[in-house]
């Protein structure tokens, strides 16, 4: 035995959803030491938050958890759908969470800015961990967002075999960031408890 | 035996499409796009070979201070400067990028019989980036504000109210940059070592160099963001105003400790790894013997990074930890020990009961295990927190270090730079210049860090620009001194007989070792495909396979398995290494240069401040990324 | 100090480390120890060291014994295959590479840091008889006896045969206290303070140095730890817990004027007068000092007519600024200075 044959269909996972898992452990190590080190600082102080900070909300921020989460249905469905080749409906499913997510985007901008004229990021060691951790957090999802964008803009032209790649190692992105983010919203709320 | 030559015209042919197909540009322009592994890792070994000496001139001049007491050779400030940037440069920019940069990427597609790295272009990426950052940070140095708090520089010394100049942000950003760098090198390198292996090389298979650069990939892809994350605090806290260390407002100054060391351990054996993988590809063939318990020792390797983790304040215990939690971390000390114990002695197994023979990169590998073995055994006396405690901070602890980093890491770099060269430049090195190099860096290393040990233990304390006479620390130091000298001449010697065999050395062929492993299968210099035909594995010591390496020879001569219609590698199934698919690979891209360009400004705006225009350069760096992906490649 | 076992010690390391071991029993010396915590660390270290040469030994010899059936042949042996002896190769590699460090180092652990730890750890408060606080500053130490009013630098008095209890803090960078003869060494953290124990045997006096780097002049960051008898210790806590006595002389009352209306009291403080700056050392006392500046200069009137001078050149980068004053000003400085016994 001499040669290989060659598999026809795809075996296992392509190079890059490899290359993108080895991002997402990186970046999920980052966020592991970012949420350390909130805890770090918050078992060495008396009150949490401290210095007459209020506790951060509940509600809004769970509900646009909850809406950011969801895309993670419309992106999966695009990478099944990229795999069987059905270009139109992975362009709309792409479209779909593109839209949910660039809202939410917008939303979390304004809401940053918000808190921060109630108390200054320079305030404290709580308020430093805080915005660091949901800035970090908005970045990756603005990141995604850019992702999505050049998806869609690369789908333009049809499908080959890179791009079908590209939507799996993308989908498989934003389930990463959506995990980040239930874990940095976690932490930050743990503040009520 | 290797199969350099074609053994038909059909085969001579298809050999020179493959030629044609794999062939970089001409010029600066070609070394500026290229994408092959063998090319960057070249300029990785250049480039780091420079920072070294720059790391080594920075050595000899606070050996020079220290050689008297009481002198004034260079200014405190100065002082500072230079012990600083020599931890960092020798650490971050020279064995770093050295094993994994330079060795790593000239050797693991040629060990793992592939003909690129999985991603070529992150692979260019990776070194502009390191390029770039080790031009940034000696920046510093030429304008008199190079980083002055140690390599692991504690706040609050390093915080803006007692550091208030640049140095202390050269050092946050050029560390972060150069991370980048380290973190796309070990990305790269594990998704190669797990997707781009010769088809039939299952992992119990691998060679133990691979096995190697796997453990201290992942290693660095999970110690750096610690790192990250702490040199980014300390930049918000020096520039934005934040808070993480400063005690006055809830911060920390532990938390540095704590995150740099998480980090910093991990580290320490980061650079010990490659190392061991060094070893064992020179062992088995000066030995002519495989490796005694290879399964153990790959496993101990991995193992040796996995512990790692756990045992990071054992560099903190004069910080008044609870006693509690100090003894947790010496018992994992103690545990992280066991790994190279498995190592040494296998490796001692090995010189025994193979056929020892005593070439300059074998006697590289026995002062490596000496070097190792002292500097371990005194590692090992940590674990006893209260000797710790009172050594911790002294000169001990730089003997320690430096007989396991110059002995066991240098000595191996050095090693494999003689076992290697033939095949990277197709000639024969001088055996008896190399064996007297050896020799000189031998006694001159045992000269410069043996007395370290006595002094640190007579209480000369670290990072000190001086000391008083008197204390008995004078004759130490002063054949420290003379002992860097000497190690410098033998340095010398080594690269001169390297630079003289270059242009004089006898044709070595492709195989002057009888090597265990793919490399020798192919020419020196390997071609720019590395392999004619995808080599055929069924054990970890392929290039001992006669059979295996005749099946490869047939292939050439019927065609088979040459894939030479494009620009095309096979990639297989992480663990048992079946064919999976044959991919196209990319191939030279301006992109990576401009990329690094483009990152290097987002830093040096930062530097100085302007961070819209920072913002800006980010937005580049998007495009730029935009662009490299508008080339894909053919279906 | 005991002699004969001091040189016996010098001897050991001689013989064993080949380098000769100038200086034996200076001043700084973690391997001369003067007390039950730094003998039984010393001791620690003794084992340690032999175990040591015989690991290493060990392996030397594994390496000098393949040395001995090197091949003198050319290559390309038989390397087909498992070779005889494979087996006991691996036995080899398990208990001398797993079995054997698991014994060495749980021992090791054990003896350590479940026992000889105690006598290093942080003394519970009860355990001891007085407690001293010291203060890092960039670059010299400051010492406060807690329940009196005495404050001093760079040097630190206590009584033989007595536990003390130190309380380390920092006025600013991190900074380590360590005087290796008496003790291990224990870190200044912002915000927190540690405790470390002396327990001097014999009275005498002990070098000691900051371990931490903590900037520029982390190499002249010294102090002595005098031990006295317990009433001498007792006399010069007293004298120093005196504030200053009227100048003496009409130089030294000029000499008084200049340093109260100078810059000299923004930044020190002399306890009975107005002066009480806290930058710098607490000079109520300072003629009664060995040295100047932690150990940098001796304490001689003309050490400190340079000091004043030029600390800048002695001491480069101290906080301190050179002071330039005209030599009849300078004199009545010192004459003032001179007189704080
Ligand atoms: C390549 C880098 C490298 C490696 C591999 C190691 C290996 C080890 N190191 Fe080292 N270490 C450093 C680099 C390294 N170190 C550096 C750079 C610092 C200082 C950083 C700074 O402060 O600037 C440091 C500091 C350092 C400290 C902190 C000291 C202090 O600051 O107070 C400690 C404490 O536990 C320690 C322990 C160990 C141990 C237990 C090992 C073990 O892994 C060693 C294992 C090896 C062996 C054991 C050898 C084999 C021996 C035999 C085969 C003989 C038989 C053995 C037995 C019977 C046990 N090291
Ligand atoms: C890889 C790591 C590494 C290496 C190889 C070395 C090598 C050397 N180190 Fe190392 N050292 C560190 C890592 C390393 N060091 C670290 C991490 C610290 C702690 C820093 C800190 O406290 O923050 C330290 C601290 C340190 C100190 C303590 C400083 C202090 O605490 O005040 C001293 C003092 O003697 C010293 C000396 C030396 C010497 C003389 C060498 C010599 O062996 C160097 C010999 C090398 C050469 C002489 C260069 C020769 C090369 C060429 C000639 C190449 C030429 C090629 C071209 C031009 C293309 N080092
Ligand atoms: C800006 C602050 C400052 C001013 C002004 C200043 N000093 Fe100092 N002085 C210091 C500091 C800080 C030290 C400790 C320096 C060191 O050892 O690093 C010191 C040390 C000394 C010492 C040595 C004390 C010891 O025990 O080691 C003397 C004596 C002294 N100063 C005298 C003076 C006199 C006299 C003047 C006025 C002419 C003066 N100082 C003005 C800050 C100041
Ligand atoms: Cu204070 Cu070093
Ligand atoms: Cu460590």
């Amino acid at each position: 035995m001499s040669g290989y044959s060659v598999p026809q269909s795809q075996v296992g996972r392509p190079t890059a959803w490899w290359g993108m898992t080895i991002l997402i452990a990186s970046e999920a190590t980052l966020f592991g030491t970012f949420i350390g080190t909130y805890y770090y600082l918050r078992f060495k102080t008396p009150t949490w938050p401290p210095g007459g900070i209020p506790e951060p909300k509940l509600v809004v921020p769970l509900v646009m958890l909850a809406v950011l989460v969801s895309t993670t249905v419309p992106m999966r469905l695009a990478a099944t759908a990229a795999r069987t080749g059905r270009l139109a409906a992975t362009r709309l499913l792409i479209a779909v969470a593109l839209v949910v997510q660039s809202g939410y985007f917008a939303y979390e901008v304004h809401d940053f800015s918000d808190q921060l004229h109630r108390f200054d990021i320079t305030r404290n060691a709580y308020s430093s961990i805080y915005y660091t951790l949901l800035g970090a957090d908005h970045a990756h999802v603005l990141l995604g967002v850019l992702f999505n964008l050049w998806l869609l803009g690369k789908l333009a032209r049809g499908f080959t075999r890179y791009r079908i790649h590209a939507v799996q190692a993308i989908a498989w992105y934003w389930l990463a960031v959506n995990v980040l983010t239930i874990a940095v919203i976690g932490t930050l709320l743990s503040a009520r408890a | 035996m290797a199969i350099a030559t074609p053994p038909t015209p059909a085969a001579a042919e298809r050999m020179e499409r493959l030629e044609q197909i794999w062939e970089s540009r001409p010029g600066i322009l070609g070394w500026l796009t290229t994408t092959d592994h063998k090319r960057i890792g070249l300029l990785y070994f250049w480039t780091t070979l420079a920072l070294f000496g720059a790391g080594g001139a920075e050595a000899l001049l606070i050996r020079t201070q220290l050689a008297q007491p009481n002198q004034h050779v260079v200014s405190p400030q100065t002082f500072d400067e230079l012990f600083s940037m020599h931890g960092i440069t020798m650490i971050f920019f020279f064995i770093i990028p050295m094993t994994t940069g330079a060795f790593g990427n000239y050797l693991l597609p040629l060990l793992l019989g592939a003909r690129d790295m999985a991603f070529p272009r992150m692979n260019a990426l990776s070194y502009w980036i390191f390029l770039a950052s080790a031009i940034f940070i000696y920046t510093s140095l030429f304008i008199g504000k190079a980083p002055n708090a140690g390599w692991f520089n504690y706040v609050p010394l390093a915080s803006k109210q007692f550091n208030p100049g640049h140095n202390i942000d050269f050092y946050c950003l050029g560390i972060i940059f150069n991370s980048i760098a380290s973190t796309l090198t070990a990305g790269q390198f594990i998704v190669t070592i797990f997707k781009s292996r010769a088809p039939g090389m299952s992992l119990n298979r691998m060679p133990l160099f691979c096995f190697a650069m796997l453990a201290a990939s992942f290693g660095l892809l999970f110690a750096l963001p610690a790192l990250s994350a702490d040199t980014t605090f300390l930049f918000l806290d020096r520039n934005v105003g934040t808070h993480f260390f400063d005690a006055s407002h809830g911060g920390s100054a532990l938390l540095w400790q704590h995150l740099f060391w998480i980090f910093g351990h991990p580290e320490v054996y980061i650079l010990i790894v490659p190392a061991f993988g060094i070893a064992t590809s020179i062992i088995p063939a000066f030995t002519q013997r495989r490796l005694v318990a290879f399964p153990l020792v790959a496993v101990a390797e991995l193992l040796v990074v996995f512990v790692g983790f756990g045992v990071w304040a054992h560099h903190m215990y004069a910080v008044g930890m609870t006693t509690i939690s100090m003894i947790f971390f010496a018992a994992a000390t103690a545990m992280v020990v066991i790994p190279s114990t498995i190592q040494v002695f296998a490796w001692c197994m090995s010189f025994i009961t193979g056929f020892a023979r005593f070439k300059t990169p074998l006697l590289f590998i026995a002062g490596f295990i000496f070097m190792f073995v002292t500097g371990g055994l005194t590692g090992i006396m940590f674990v006893a927190i209260p000797f710790d405690q009172q050594v911790t901070d002294t000169y001990f602890i730089v003997a320690h270090f430096h007989y396991i980093i110059f002995g066991a890491a240098v000595f191996p770099i050095f090693g494999g730079m003689y076992y290697w060269f033939p095949k990277v430049t197709g000639k024969l090195y001088f055996e008896r210049p190399g064996q007297i190099s050896f020799w000189i860096i031998f006694v001159g290393t045992n000269l410069l860090f043996f007395p370290m040990h006595i002094v640190g233990l007579l209480g000369m304390t670290r990072r000190v620009s001086t000391y008083p006479s008197g204390l008995g620390w004078t004759a130490y130091n002063l054949a420290e001194t003379i002992g860097g000298f000497v190690t410098l001449a033998g340095i010398l010697l080594l690269l001169g007989n390297l630079f003289v065999s270059y242009f004089r050395g006898p044709p070595a062929g492709p195989d002057p070792w009888h090597g265990p492993t793919l490399e020798w299968t192919t020419s020196s210099p390997p071609p720019e495909y590395d392999f004619a035909v995808i080599p055929r594995v069924t054990s970890a010591y392929a290039n001992w396979d006669p059979v295996d390496r005749e099946a490869d020879r047939l292939n050439l001569a019927d065609g088979l398995l040459m894939l030479e219609h494009g620009h095309e590698q096979p990639t297989v199934t992480p663990v048992d290494g079946r064919l999976a698919e044959i991919a196209q690979m990319p191939h030279e891209s301006p992109w990576p240069p401009v990329l690094a360009l483009a990152l290097a400004l987002v830093f040096t705006m930062l530097l100085i401040g302007l961070y819209g225009v920072a913002g800006i350069m980010g937005l580049v760096c998007l495009l730029a990324l935009a662009g490299w992906h508008s080339q894909e490649p053919p279906e | 100090m005991n002699a004969p076992r001091e040189d016996r010690r010098c001897l050991a390391f001689l013989v064993l480390a080949v380098v000769p071991l100038a200086g034996c029993g200076g001043s700084q010396n973690a391997l001369a120890p003067e007390s039950h915590q730094a003998r039984d660390i010393a001791t620690l270290f003794w084992w340690m060291m032999g175990g040591a040469w015989v690991g290493l030994g060990l392996v030397v010899g594994l390496l000098l014994w393949s040395w001995k059936r090197r091949n003198r042949r050319g290559f390309g042996r038989d390397v087909e295959g498992d070779k005889p002896g494979e087996k006991r190769s691996w036995y080899a590699v398990v208990v001398l590479g797993i079995v054997m460090p698991i014994a060495v180092i749980s021992t090791l652990f054990v003896v350590s840091d479940l026992f000889v730890i105690k006598t290093t750890q942080a003394p519970a408060s009860t355990t001891t008889k007085l407690t001293v606080q010291v203060i890092g500053h960039q670059w010299w130490w400051e010492v406060r006896y807690p329940g009196t009013t005495a404050v001093t630098a760079n040097e630190l008095h206590i009584p033989a045969r007595t536990p003390v209890r130190v309380e380390v803090k920092t006025a600013d960078v991190i900074h380590s206290f360590w005087v290796p003869e008496l003790n291990r060494k224990i870190d200044t953290i912002p915000g927190r303070s540690n405790v470390v124990e002396l327990d001097a045997d014999q009275v005498g006096r002990y070098r000691g140095q900051c371990a931490e780097f903590c900037g520029l002049q982390h190499a002249h960051m010294a102090m002595y730890v005098f031990v006295d008898e317990p009433s001498a210790f007792r006399r010069w806590l007293a004298q120093q817990e005196k504030p200053v006595e009227a100048p003496s002389s009409a130089l030294a009352e000029r000499g008084a004027r200049l340093f109260l209306d100078g810059p000299c009291s923004s930044c020190h403080a002399i306890r009975g007068t107005d002066a009480d700056g806290y930058v710098g050392p607490d000079l109520t006392h300072v003629a009664s000092r060995a040295t100047l500046g932690a150990l940098t200069v001796s304490n001689t009137p003309d050490d400190l007519r340079q000091w004043i001078l030029h600390s800048q050149q002695a001491k480069p980068g101290n906080q301190m600024p050179d002071f330039n004053a005209s030599g009849a000003r300078l004199d009545a400085l010192v004459a003032f200075l001179e007189g704080l016994k």
